[in-house]
């Protein structure tokens, strides 16, 4: 279990602040190629596991962080300010939509100075907002990003390949098992009948389809169960 | 008269507000359970004017109030006025000289330590819990917390109100301290004005209206904590 050393034995007092990294992907396939932008809570620039988090990037909240022993899918928020404008370009000018979230408390002493930390969220951006506050003459803006934890993202993620042949020859170019699959899609098939000849293009098809009409209304197609 | 400085010279009361941002919670058998987050922790001040400004001394006033707006930091003191300079004032037993002399030898968190101590008897006051220092050209004041002696070290370590916010290095930089320290704030909530008819003035032998003016609400200064 993770040891906390700053908030056991029943500290009565916790000084503690949140860092939030935010690593932006720029092309797929490449996670070497990407943007990192940090905010923090503390009053001072920090380094947590090499990377400095500066006081200056305007987080102005962390939504809650669901803590179970279980692993689950839970989703959290942070708020940054959209009076920035670096903030508000990063949002609109960037993927940011799949980047990477994380969340870390750190722990400082009494003298401010922090002493340990403990990771609390991985997450992907689902989603932004981008919100306008006005009232009177105060004109705030406000930068919201949604994340989901590794959880929830896997659980909505589809696997595995299609039956047709684009997606049979996505991995196999020379791959010929699903060439067939049109000609025969949709088409009614009797199991354990004999087999006669069938359709090798779709125009064939259609005119074997017609034909099966064509034998229904006339009576001739004979029950073969 | 100069914006918010001429405001703090002639307001009616000043309050102070250096408190942290924390979260206290109380369990059930009444024990607390503080979180803090260590901000920059600014300094507010509020300033109750009153109604005594005459309309005609104070455009000049009220011009520079609308020009710095909410947005705008101006640099205020304690030292230039008789009534004010005693809010601050420095209570440590060390002459000027031997103050200007001190300088930073490291300020970690907020453990200030200073060097190039004056030689007196080792328990000298330095400083006394509430004392202002400044250090070097920067905007930022600090409070000692406790009464600080000379000692027989040649530093002493200063246990600040606030973390180090100031992010060039300071090492080796002189102090101010007592009323001689500044502020740098702004006025978030900056109070509108109104004029309220009464009284003449004489412009050219000629007599015109005047008026007094009244603020719409208390002036709450922030400290500018926005740079290092």
């Amino acid at each position: 279990m993770e040891n906390i050393p700053a908030v056991a034995n029943n500290k009565p007092l916790v000084n503690n602040a949140e860092f939030v990294k935010l690593t932006i992907y720029n092309e797929y396939g490449n996670t070497a190629n990407n943007n990192v932008y940090t905010f923090s809570s503390s009053y001072q620039s920090e380094t947590i596991d090499g990377v400095t988090y500066g006081p200056l990037g305007g987080l102005l909240a962390v939504g809650v962080q669901q803590r179970d022993i279980r692993v689950t899918s839970a989703d959290t928020s942070i708020s940054i300010s959209g009076i920035d404008g670096n903030n508000m370009a990063v949002v609109l000018g960037t993927l940011i939509r799949g980047s990477k979230l994380e969340i870390t408390r750190g722990f400082y002493d009494n003298n401010y100075v922090l002493t340990s930390n403990a990771h609390r969220f991985t997450g992907i951006v689902t989603n932004y907002n981008i919100s306008e506050e006005r009232q009177d003459q105060d004109d705030n803006f406000t930068i919201t990003l949604n994340a989901s934890s590794f959880k929830s993202v896997l659980e909505n993620r589809i696997a595995g390949r299609k039956t047709n042949s684009e997606s049979w020859k996505e991995y196999n170019p020379t791959d010929t098992s699903m060439d067939r699959v049109p000609s025969l899609a949709d088409r009614a098939f009797s199991f354990g009948v004999e087999p006669r000849q069938g359709p090798t293009t779709q125009s064939q098809a259609a005119t074997d389809a017609s034909q099966v009409a064509q034998d229904t209304n006339t009576n001739t197609f004979v029950d073969r169960y | 008269m100069s914006g918010l400085q001429s405001i703090l010279n002639y307001c009616n009361g000043l309050q102070i507000d250096r408190r942290k941002v924390v979260g206290i919670q109380y369990t059930r058998n009444e024990i607390p359970r503080v979180s803090q987050t260590p901000t920059r922790n600014p300094w507010k001040f509020t300033l109750d004017m009153p109604n005594r400004y005459r309309y005609n001394e104070a455009r000049s006033l009220m011009e520079q109030l609308d020009n710095l707006d909410r947005i705008t930091p101006q640099v205020i003191t304690f030292s230039n006025l008789p009534q004010l300079s005693w809010i601050f004032r420095y209570q440590g037993a060390m002459t000027v000289t031997q103050r200007n002399a001190i300088t930073v030898t490291s300020f970690v968190g907020n453990q200030l330590v200073l060097g190039n101590l004056p030689v007196v008897p080792n328990t000298r006051v330095l400083f006394e819990p509430n004392d202002l220092i400044q250090i070097g050209n920067n905007y930022y004041p600090f409070t000692s917390t406790t009464q600080i002696l000379r000692g027989t070290s040649g530093t002493v370590t200063v246990t600040t109100n606030r973390p180090n916010i100031i992010t060039a290095s300071v090492v080796g930089n002189g102090i101010t301290v007592g009323n001689s320290c500044s502020f740098t704030m702004f006025c978030p909530n900056m109070p509108t004005y109104k004029l309220i008819p009464g009284g003449y003035q004489k412009t050219n032998g000629v007599l015109v209206g005047n008026a007094l003016i009244e603020f719409s609400d208390a002036f709450e200064l922030y400290e500018f904590v926005g740079t290092a």
